[in-house]
């Protein structure tokens, strides 16, 4: 028995001395050999994306030997829970990529360090997409600007163009023309259409409701929500009215996978997503098979799309370093890292200098969304970013809600009901807290 | 068995539901193996093939490529034996205490263990990361081991206990009548006994480590530190389907489970049998 | 003293002090782990369900008395119905697991060539990950990809494809089965190590008694598995309560929530950072349901007869 005793003694004694011995130290954000050592977290990591950030990172530290940059990243689904924790705790990383709809919530909670000055002073000051600018400032409390937009994207449907020129049908610009071209789409052993009625599915929902209703404010005067307005009402009866009409069954649970799945291995004509799925229908079809048009335009000819649809490069208050920090910042922001960024990613970057490079004036998909966004009609709505439960409201309420009405267990006008009042609620409970 | 009436019968009776249940055991993982080989216009091609026409190993190298899957891999594994060891150890000491000795709070130590299984993880983990943020090992191995041990323990505890409690005692008292000392008997006469049940607690400990996502990427805050399940998580989100690419990492992440439980298998029946033997 | 100590002779043990102490020692790591990575945290959960914790909105943080728990039962019309889903899941996952775990483990303990390579491969499940066997089955199941259509529609039993995660009446259903899929094993290998442990002499005699198969099943094998059912039920009916990999990745408690255990509710709740508070107190109820449940449960069986 003593033997055993002392070997578990032992035991405690060793894991206590590695327990102490291991603890890292504060090390003011230095690496061994002297260099600063940054930390910069990607949400949305993957085979993808992660090698396009290594290079960018290579580059950056080529150009600044005694800056370290240490790539973090984080599998998009538990990105924001991630963030959440590290703010929480106190341990956040130096620079990250935020997305606008986090930095209302990320700024209230003083997690960001304010980026007017930096930009001010930088070259890149009026070469960023003033627009995207301006719409982060707004978003949030104190109107400063957290986040350095570095990628726009644009909410877009791709169609099988050789399937429209075999049916003779042409791309869809109206919502009338839409739904037609849905109906005749299905044919064959195809869908018209697929929708996103699993996670996801309430953010690309919502954005399609005011491309059609043509509504320009979440709220109107009173406070009340414009989400169960008879307009929205109108479009999601036929919209969920394709459901299995036009559309495979699984809908109902599809996510991003399921969704793409069926338009890529060719069972769906038409699918709603943005133009940064480019990458994944390119591998599956040759150029002339495919192509992206703008969500149809309200009945009196107008985009409607939702704004802040950009990720930025933001700096977390708590780094010991801010002026590397911002350096890196500036370096992606950079026309020649932002083309190399958005170029492999296929999305539309906010730098001025890009705009006139060749591969944006021969990419198609690329177009198409300036064709929305340079459009002087065109209207950018602006949803509630900076209610705290306001994606807890799209991922919980609404998308159950969703499929409570594909699957035929309420209707239409209940669902956006409560939809309406759960948000209505949020605003009131924001208001009264911050009075 | 013995007495079986006729060919037909055992045909019917055994060979019949044996081969239903390894087919149904069997068919999840030979279609994972399958869609890992196939290139990936093949996937989705109808007819669909049950075998790869053209068999392609791109997927695997895809896979091993993507985002570091090799570090991942690795860490896995440290993290995985290291808990196994610590875990084998607390256990076997806390199971003989509870299988040998009768002591005040037993029960209550029993009730603890159990409660311990309560609670989704989920809800654990920002305190969790603020005891390991304030002992500096966010981003550590040490904080997966601990956690896992923690989490582990109480099962492996039972485990152990209702396994000891099976040795008799005569076993190591005779041990001692014959005059070995205490450590040549732990030696010589309890470890091989243990052994089953170190190997079962073993098995259970790693699997779990092997597999456990959650905990694993929210401790962690550092590239190089994550565990396989984060690596395989980073090919399941939006903008990055490659359905050969997953299925060809699950199958990597298999592999090491699989060749333990073909060496263990064995002593993983008799290590469960010696703990709930009745 | 090693010999009357190992003899558990309590009454002369009593005369060693440090004897006494022994079994504290031996479980002091153990307990002191516990104690700190799991029981303090599973304790700001409970100080948690009392407040009104959000952690993406802190100006939203109060003390809140019992609004969380009032809210759970007056107003919040996921909890009874989620509840009943853990229920219907729990209980057909374990009892399904039980029934053809014990099937898989009395026709594994018989004699048949390659009996080893048989058994290493019906176990492998328990080894998969939830993450890896909803990837699995996911591809499985596909409307448009999927094996078992394909194997359905070349049988005649279906004409066209069929979305099984689809519909409120078959998620449930395909999310079981797949589950069952991981978790028969553990039953199966639980059970076959406790059928090894019967002696072979108590069928003989029965034998002799004119016992058919069917009655030695219901009068010595069931009996002497008892205690490994009682446990593993138990253990089982805990983890799966609480388990939600296969429902999160598959369906997401989906479609119209006809998935959505009480666990997955939470799991909803605590990934989306909204209301910890009020997730802590959902949390603190199902705790209590598992704990009056194990208790009852122990109790009935009479499991814990001291010895």
């Amino acid at each position: 028995m003593k033997n055993l005793l002392k070997i578990s003694l032992l035991l405690m004694l060793v894991a206590g001395g590695i327990l102490a011995g291991c603890g890292s130290k504060d090390d003011g954000g230095k690496t061994a050999d002297g260099k600063t050592k940054i930390t910069f977290w990607d949400e949305n990591a993957g085979p993808q994306r992660t090698p396009i950030w290594e290079k960018l990172i290579a580059d950056f530290e080529e150009a600044n030997p005694d800056i370290d940059v240490d790539y973090v990243g984080l599998p998009k689904d538990s990105s924001k829970s991630k963030l959440d924790t590290a703010i929480a705790a106190d341990d956040m990383p130096d620079v990250g990529s935020v997305q606008t709809s986090w930095l209302p919530e990320f700024s209230i909670r003083e997690a960001l360090l304010p980026l007017d000055d930096y930009l001010a002073d930088s070259e890149l000051n009026d070469l960023i997409n003033e627009g995207a600018v301006t719409f982060n400032k707004d978003v949030v409390r104190d109107g400063k600007l957290y986040g350095i937009p570095y990628t726009q994207n644009l909410d877009v449907i791709w169609i099988r163009s050789d399937w429209f020129k075999e049916a003779g049908l042409e791309a869809p610009d109206t919502w009338d023309e839409f739904f037609t071209a849905v109906n005749e789409m299905t044919a064959d052993g195809r869908y018209g259409y697929t929708i996103r009625g699993g996670a996801g599915g309430s953010f690309q929902l919502q954005r399609l409701m005011f491309a059609y209703s043509g509504l320009e404010n979440y709220f109107d005067d009173n406070g009340k929500s414009t989400i169960n307005d008879p307009k929205h009402v109108e479009f999601l009866e036929k919209y969920f009215d394709l459901y299995k009409k036009n559309t495979p069954k699984s809908d109902i649970t599809n996510d991003y996978k399921e969704m793409i799945a069926g338009f890529d291995t060719g069972v769906v004509a038409m699918v709603h997503h943005n133009i940064g799925s480019y990458g994944e229908h390119s591998k599956a079809f040759e150029p002339d098979q495919f192509e992206a048009i703008p969500l149809p335009k309200t009945e009196d000819g107008r985009y409607v799309a939702e704004g802040g649809n950009t990720i930025n490069m933001s700096i977390f208050k708590s780094t010991k370093n801010p002026d590397e920090a911002w350096k890196f910042v500036e370096f992606i922001n950079s026309a020649e890292s932002q083309s190399y960024w958005n170029e492999q990613v296929g999305q539309i970057p906010t730098n001025a200098d890009v705009l006139d490079m060749d591969w944006i004036k021969d990419s198609a998909h690329i177009k198409t969304a300036f064709e929305v966004y340079d459009n002087p009609q065109t209207v950018l709505y602006k949803p509630p970013f900076y209610l705290p439960d306001y994606r807890s409201i799209l991922d919980n309420t609404v998308d159950a809600g969703t499929q409570k009405v594909m699957s035929g267990e309420s209707t239409v006008q209940e669902f956006l009901d409560e939809w309406a009042k759960a948000v209505e609620d949020s605003e009131a409970k924001y208001n009264d807290a911050m009075k | 068995m013995v007495n079986s009436r006729s060919r037909t019968n055992k045909i019917l009776f055994f060979y019949l539901p044996l081969t239903l249940m390894f087919t149904w055991t069997i068919f999840p993982i030979y279609w994972t193996i399958n869609t890992a080989f196939k290139h990936e216009g093949d996937i989705v091609k109808r007819p669909l093939e049950y075998f790869p026409t053209a068999p392609t190993v791109e997927n695997f190298v895809v896979a091993w490529n993507n985002v570091g899957f090799a570090t991942f891999f690795k860490n896995s594994l440290i993290v995985g034996i290291s808990t196994v060891l610590v875990v084998i150890v607390l256990s076997t000491l806390s199971g003989y205490a509870l299988s040998r000795y009768k002591f005040k709070g037993k029960r209550s130590f029993l009730l603890m263990l159990l409660a311990t299984q309560f609670i989704p993880r989920a809800m654990l983990i920002i305190p969790l990361f603020i005891i390991f943020k304030s002992m500096g090992l966010i981003s550590n191995p040490l904080s997966l081991i601990i956690t896992y041990t923690a989490v582990e323990i109480p099962f492996t505890t039972i485990l152990m206990s209702g396994f000891i409690g099976n040795i008799p005692r005569d076993l190591e008292e005779a041990a001692a009548v014959d005059g070995a000392s205490k450590l040549q008997s732990l030696r010589l006469v309890m470890l091989p006994l243990l052994l089953p049940g170190i190997v079962a607690t073993a098995v259970f400990t790693f699997i779990y480590t092997w597999n456990e996502f959650l905990l694993a990427l929210m401790l962690t805050n550092q590239q190089s530190k994550f565990t396989l399940p984060v690596g395989l998580s980073f090919m399941m989100g939006e903008f990055n389907v490659n359905y050969g690419a997953l299925a060809a990492g699950s199958v990597i992440a298999l592999i090491p489970a699989v060749i333990l439980f073909a060496y263990a298998q064995k002593h993983l029946v008799n290590g469960l049998g010696g703990a709930v033997k009745g | 003293m090693s010999s009357k100590q190992l003899s558990g002779d309590v009454k002369v043990k009593r005369k060693f002090k440090i004897d006494n102490w022994i079994p504290y020692l031996f479980i002091l790591p153990s307990f002191l782990i516990i104690a700190t990575f799991l029981f303090y945290p599973i304790g700001t959960v409970f100080y948690y369900s009392f407040q009104h914790y959000d952690i993406s909105a802190p100006f939203y943080n109060k003390f809140a008395g019992f609004e969380n728990f009032v809210k759970i039962f007056t107003a919040d019309k996921l909890f009874f119905p989620s509840l009943m889903t853990s229920l219907k899941w729990v209980v057909s996952q374990v009892g399904l697991q039980l029934i053809f775990g014990l099937l898989f483990a009395v026709m594994l303990n018989q004699t048949f060539k390659l009996r080893g390579f048989v058994r290493a491969i019906a176990f492998i499940p328990w080894a998969i990950s939830g993450v890896l066997a909803s990837v699995m089955w996911s591809l499985m199941y596909n409307e448009h990809m999927g094996v078992f259509n394909d194997i359905l529609m070349k049988l005649g039993i279906i004409s066209e494809p069929q979305a099984f995660l689809a519909s409120t009446s078959s998620a449930f259903i395909a999310v079981v089965i797949a589950e069952l899929w991981r978790g028969i094993p553990f039953f199966a290998i639980t059970l076959l190590a406790s059928l090894q442990s019967i002696p072979e002499e108590l069928y003989e005699a029965s034998d002799i008694d004119g016992a058919n198969k069917w009655e030695s099943f219901i009068h010595i094998t069931l009996p002497h598995l008892k205690n490994t059912i009682v446990l593993t039920t138990l253990l089982r009916t805990v983890w799966e309560f609480n388990n939600v990999d296969l429902i999160f990745n598959l369906t997401g408690g989906g479609p119209a929530n006809s998935t959505t255990t009480l666990t997955m509710y939470i799991a909803n709740l605590a990934v989306n950072g909204s209301d910890f508070g009020y997730g802590s107190a959902l949390t603190v109820i199902s705790f209590l349901l598992l704990f009056v449940f194990a208790m009852v449960y122990l109790k009935i069986t009479r499991y814990e007869r001291e010895d």
